[in-house]
């Protein structure tokens, strides 16, 4: 299970606290009418998807197998939830699911990157291709433009 | 040259990050505009500006290093004023709210907290508490997997309950926290939670709610839960109440057109 230990630290700010709280940082803050702001072109793709999981076709038929290989026996049994049991068949799907949802903010990121990159105004972005990388999203994710 | 603002705090703060590395590239440096007892935390405005990561990284950190030294409202990413002179003139005509807001924020810090589900194990305790979907499954196996129509019974079945699980997760997971926090609020709609929540938490109470986090990871094994901050108050420098309970969970929106239009499609795959 993916355990992410709290950040202790005031001050600093690490690169990787920014991805969990990109939505804060472009979309809470004060805003005061005398200014302007800077166009977030790109970033707007950051509303997509509200549901986690969605109702449709696919996803009741990926649902479907994914009880149909689960251990029956294991489930009423033990305490419902404990993912220690869930063991190896599983293991892909659980954790395909929740590198989805965080590789999801870093495509995100790394997309509107990828974009001022290609306006020439960045060269230093290399970074945050790692995580983009490791993806493994199952959600649909639409790709700037 | 027009002026970027990161945040505003009060001139007696005492450690205000004159000099330090700001948004641009290169970095231009941070300064003070001082007006009517308060301090708005600036730098010069780079041409083009977008939300690149250092970008981001420089808001974040510029706000960071003041909220470690007093309270401060942070603006949010990518404010720009005409210039310095504009600035001050939004400090003078608005000191009293500012100062208010302020005062209500001293020693005060955001975490914001994120939870999802673990794929298998809410499949797991879905199964374990509704017999109905036990025994589908279970027939479907014995069918050898069961034909595409037993199959979408179960899938549909299962979503709803997953569903179910995910609104009543968020609500217990912010009825564990609401009490341990001074405020809370909604986060801004995104992908892939089924909780987003920002807390006000008081810096000398930090632990007791680190604590109430761990608990619920203990007393819900098949939530992913994130813990971010201590942050700058971005959800908090507005006044007004916190956001009631049903207006957090933001993973229960499927309308009725969407589901008519699932209908739709449904019948058109089992005709085919």
């Amino acid at each position: 299970m993916t355990v992410v230990p709290a950040q202790q630290t005031g001050g600093g700010g690490g690169s990787s606290g920014l991805y969990d709280v990109l939505e804060l940082v472009l979309d809470r803050g004060l805003v005061i009418d005398a200014f302007v702001r800077v166009s977030l072109v790109g970033i707007e793709i950051l509303k997509i998807d509200v549901r986690v999981v969605v109702a449709s076709v696919d996803t009741y038929l990926r649902f479907a197998e994914a009880c149909n290989r689960l251990d029956l026996e294991a489930g009423p049994r033990k305490s419902p939830g404990l993912p220690d049991m869930v063991g190896e068949i599983t293991e892909s799907g659980a954790r395909g699911k929740s590198k989805g949802a965080l590789s999801g903010a870093a495509e995100t990121i790394s997309g509107a990157f990828k974009q001022a990159r290609e306006e020439g105004q960045g060269e230093r972005q290399a970074e945050s291709r790692p995580r983009a990388r490791k993806s493994t999203a199952t959600r649909k994710k639409e790709e700037p433009e | 040259m027009s002026t970027y603002v990161y945040g505003i705090t009060a001139d007696s703060h005492p450690s205000l990050p004159e000099g330090m590395d700001g948004v641009g590239d290169p970095a231009c440096s941070v300064r003070v505009v001082k007006e009517g007892g308060l301090a708005a935390v600036v730098s010069d405005a780079p041409e083009g500006l977008r939300p690149k990561r250092k970008d981001l990284l420089a808001h974040q950190n510029v706000l960071a290093e003041v909220g470690a030294g007093g309270p401060v409202l942070p603006m949010r990413f990518g404010s720009v004023a005409t210039d310095d002179a504009t600035v001050a003139g939004v400090l003078a005509e608005r000191a009293d709210h500012y100062k208010e807001r302020l005062d209500a924020l001293a020693g005060r810090v955001e975490y914001n907290v994120k939870a999802s589900h673990e794929e298998e194990a809410v499949l797991h305790r879905v199964m374990s508490e509704n017999p109905e979907v036990r025994a589908l499954t279970e027939a479907n196996r014995q069918a050898g997997g069961g034909g595409y129509q037993q199959k979408l019974r179960l899938g549909e079945m299962v979503v709803a309950a997953v569903k179910a699980r995910e609104a009543e997760d968020a609500a217990e997971l912010q009825q564990a926290l609401e009490p341990v926090a001074d405020a809370v609020s909604a986060g801004p709609e995104s992908s892939g939670w089924l909780a987003n929540l920002s807390f006000l938490v008081a810096r000398e109470t930090a632990e007791v709610f680190l604590t109430a986090v761990e608990q619920v990871r203990k007393s819900h094994p098949h939530l992913d839960v994130r813990v971010n901050g201590p942050l700058p108050p971005y959800s908090f420098v507005d006044p007004g109440p916190s956001e009631p309970a049903d207006t957090t969970i933001g993973s229960d929106a499927t309308t009725d057109a969407e589901a008519e239009r699932i209908q739709e499609r449904m019948q058109e795959r089992i005709q085919e």
